[in-house]
């Protein structure tokens, strides 16, 4: 650059000096100069004209002239100019097709900003939700999806969380929401239709439902002749075994019945109100008391390091106690031993009720609280299980906004936490009850 | 980045209070929305314990009125706002007395459906109740939608639609008196969907209004007491 300077201004002095050297010979240095000055600027001024218009026409070529310096300006103008547009005709491109492919997508998207205002969303969005592309743009998304669920899921913004929203477009239509954000404080909305799986969900409900109650009737009557049975006098003794074997089997099935019909109530249930407070240390110390003196039986230790009343349904927790006690003891020997635990802090309370049996293989963990799901398939139903438990216990938790947590050891035993959140919790000083105050 | 023509203030804390003020407004509607859905369901579907959960948690909406309230009566002591914001705030303070009535007629709903859980149920469902109920909830979820995009064409259609709410509610009543006549042992049940409906009505009247405000706000004219006819005058 430096050599093209001083080229610049070499020639400048040098077309000077031979003007003056023509005016000296005329005896006339000083206009000599200055003849040769304007002519320069003559020079100059034509060339910054002419690159004038090739900027207005944008017509390089046709004005591309000049020398020197100015050529050199010319041609790197144009070359700047044409990359430029590439790169813009690029982008376009670029923008145009990721454009397409959102559009494309069958789930909703939508782009928030900070403060959860609409930064841009796809089509999908537009035709599940409703949002107007242009006319929503910079307006805050729960402003126009106005679910208080759906406010609270953007606050916690946390992409595991999802909720279903009813659809503001289509009566009947419910929408899957979940938040993932990205970027220094930028988060994607994600909506997706789950009509379908909501319906068919409600048609498997709605089937148990149904045929648990339609069995439960004769099944009724069959307990009840199996019941006379028993007792008539004059039956041949031959048929005294199988006649009790029918029975067994017949409470087995009214209890598989009532426990189905049981859990298609859990499901279909919303939150548990939170008016009762239940107390779960008595609860604790109850349903050790219940289960103790059958013989041959592990020792129940009853642990309750909490006065913290719980906000929820009564009988729904008595029947996780119930659940959780009764597989804790039918999975420990008679020399082990059962703990149950009630204890509180301010990050929530929890329910623990952990023993010394035989443990579970961590690849089974996953699956306990599915329906009818043994780890042992030999020893199924030779126990008096049903396989039903589990999943009411994690029914009963879900409505209390609480979860199980399962960690066990194979060959040294089980721990069964039901960990329940702060706002189900009461710390008022406890009310002197019966059945308040625990057993050590 | 603008959310509307409301912000563009020299003092951005003003914009902001704005911006909050509306926020809480249409968080305000979205929990009274939330309500109408739940009553309506609980009537239709005969849950009792619906029922009154809607009517317990109406202290929320409540709460929400008394406290935008007073957020209204701060910034006009403070700002002293002019112009469109004067309209914003006066339009804002009435829409939250609206939306607090329909929390009201949504408790009584709910209040409706406990009772008429514990009775015999017609074999239709309820399936009149139902119609109409989704026609008042579309009502309000468009009169809100049409608060938050300030958008006047939309609060116009709910006009239209509220037409066609009591035209049906009209067909109700009918029915219910035809019904009352034949069999008088069911004037108590049906004295109570009589009352639901009413409520229903109601829900809608109150939707209209808050159009009234979104065009009073817009475009400063006030549309209230005015003929529909010549409402769609002022819309062309």
């Amino acid at each position: 650059m430096a050599s093209s300077r001083q080229k610049v201004i070499l020639g400048l002095l040098l077309f000077l000096a031979g003007g003056t050297l023509v005016g000296w010979i005329y005896e006339r240095p000083v206009v000599g100069a200055l003849i040769a000055a304007l002519l320069a600027l003559v020079w100059q001024v034509r060339q910054l004209l002419a690159f004038d218009r090739a900027l207005r026409t944008g017509n390089f070529d046709k004005f591309r002239y000049g020398e020197g310096i100015w050529q050199r300006i010319f041609s790197r103008f144009a070359f700047e100019r044409d990359r430029a547009n590439r790169y813009r005709r690029e982008n376009t491109q670029l923008l145009r097709e990721i454009h397409k492919s959102t559009n494309a997508m069958p789930d909703g998207a939508v782009v928030l900003d900070r403060a959860n205002q609409i930064i841009v969303c796809n089509r999908a969005a537009k035709n599940l939700a409703g949002l107007k592309r242009k006319k929503d743009r910079g307006q805050r998304v729960d402003n126009i999806l106005r679910s208080p669920d759906l406010t609270m899921l953007l606050r916690n913004n946390d992409s595991k969380q999802s909720i279903d929203i009813a659809s503001p477009v289509k009566d009947g239509a419910w929408l899957n929401c979940r938040v993932v954000p990205y970027g220094p404080s930028e988060k994607l909305l994600l909506l997706r239709d789950v009509t379908e799986q909501m319906t068919l969900n409600k048609m498997r409900r709605d089937f148990v439902a149904n045929a648990s109650h339609e069995l439960r009737s004769p099944l009724t009557v069959i307990a009840g002749y199996l019941d006379a049975l028993a007792e008539a006098a004059d039956i041949p003794s031959t048929w005294a075994k199988p006649v009790r074997q029918m029975q067994e089997q017949a409470r087995r099935m009214s209890l598989i019945v009532s426990e189905l019909l049981e859990l298609s109530r859990l499901e279909g249930a919303g939150k548990a109100g939170t008016d009762e407070l239940v107390d779960v240390g008595g609860l604790l110390a109850a349903a050790s008391h219940m289960v103790q003196g059958r013989g041959d039986m592990p020792e129940i230790l009853v642990d309750p390091q909490s006065a913290a009343r719980l906000r929820g349904d009564r009988g729904e927790i008595e029947s996780v106690i119930t659940n959780l006690l009764s597989n804790a003891v039918r999975h420990t020997p008679p020399e082990g031993k059962v703990t149950l635990t009630w204890r509180a802090t301010t990050k929530g309370a929890d329910l623990v009720v952990s023993d010394t049996g035989e443990g579970i293989a961590a690849e089974h963990v996953p699956r306990l609280t599915e329906r009818f799901f043994r780890v042992d398939k030999g020893r199924a139903r030779t126990d008096g299980g049903v396989g039903l438990g589990l999943a009411i216990v994690k029914h009963v938790l879900s409505r209390h906004d609480a979860e199980l947590r399962v960690t066990s050891t194979v060959g040294a035993g089980s721990e069964f936490v039901c960990h329940f959140p702060a706002e189900r919790l009461s710390v008022e000083p406890p009310i002197p009850l019966a059945r308040a105050g625990s057993d050590p | 980045m603008e959310a509307s023509d409301l912000t563009g203030h020299i003092s951005r804390r003003f914009n902001k209070d704005l911006e909050d003020l509306r926020n809480r407004v249409l968080a305000m509607g979205g929990l009274v929305e939330s309500q109408l859905t739940l009553a309506i369901s609980a009537i239709v579907g005969g849950d009792s314990e619906l029922g009154l959960q809607v009517a317990r948690d109406d202290y929320k909406v409540n709460e929400l009125e008394v406290s935008i309230d007073e957020e209204c009566s701060r910034i006009l002591a403070t700002r002293a706002p002019a112009a469109s914001d004067l309209r914003l705030i006066v339009a804002i303070i009435k829409t939250i007395t609206d939306l607090e009535r329909i929390g009201d007629e949504a408790e009584k709903i709910g209040y409706l459906a406990s009772k008429l859980a514990g009775m015999d149920r017609p074999s239709n469902s309820y399936r009149e109740l139902k119609t109409l109920g989704t026609h008042v909830s579309h009502m309000l979820r468009d009169a809100m939608n049409a608060f938050a995009r300030l958008d006047v064409a939309e609060a116009f259609d709910v006009f239209h639609e509220d037409e066609l709410v009591d035209e049906e509610y009209d067909a109700l009543t009918r029915q219910c008196i035809t019904f009352m006549m034949e069999d008088p042992r069911s004037i108590k049940r049906v004295l109570n969907v009589t009352w639901a409906a009413r409520s229903l009505e109601r829900i809608g009247d109150h939707a209209k209004n808050i159009c009234e405000y979104v065009v009073y706000m817009v475009q400063g004219r006030d549309v209230r007491h005015t003929d529909i006819s010549k409402m769609s005058d002022i819309e062309s």
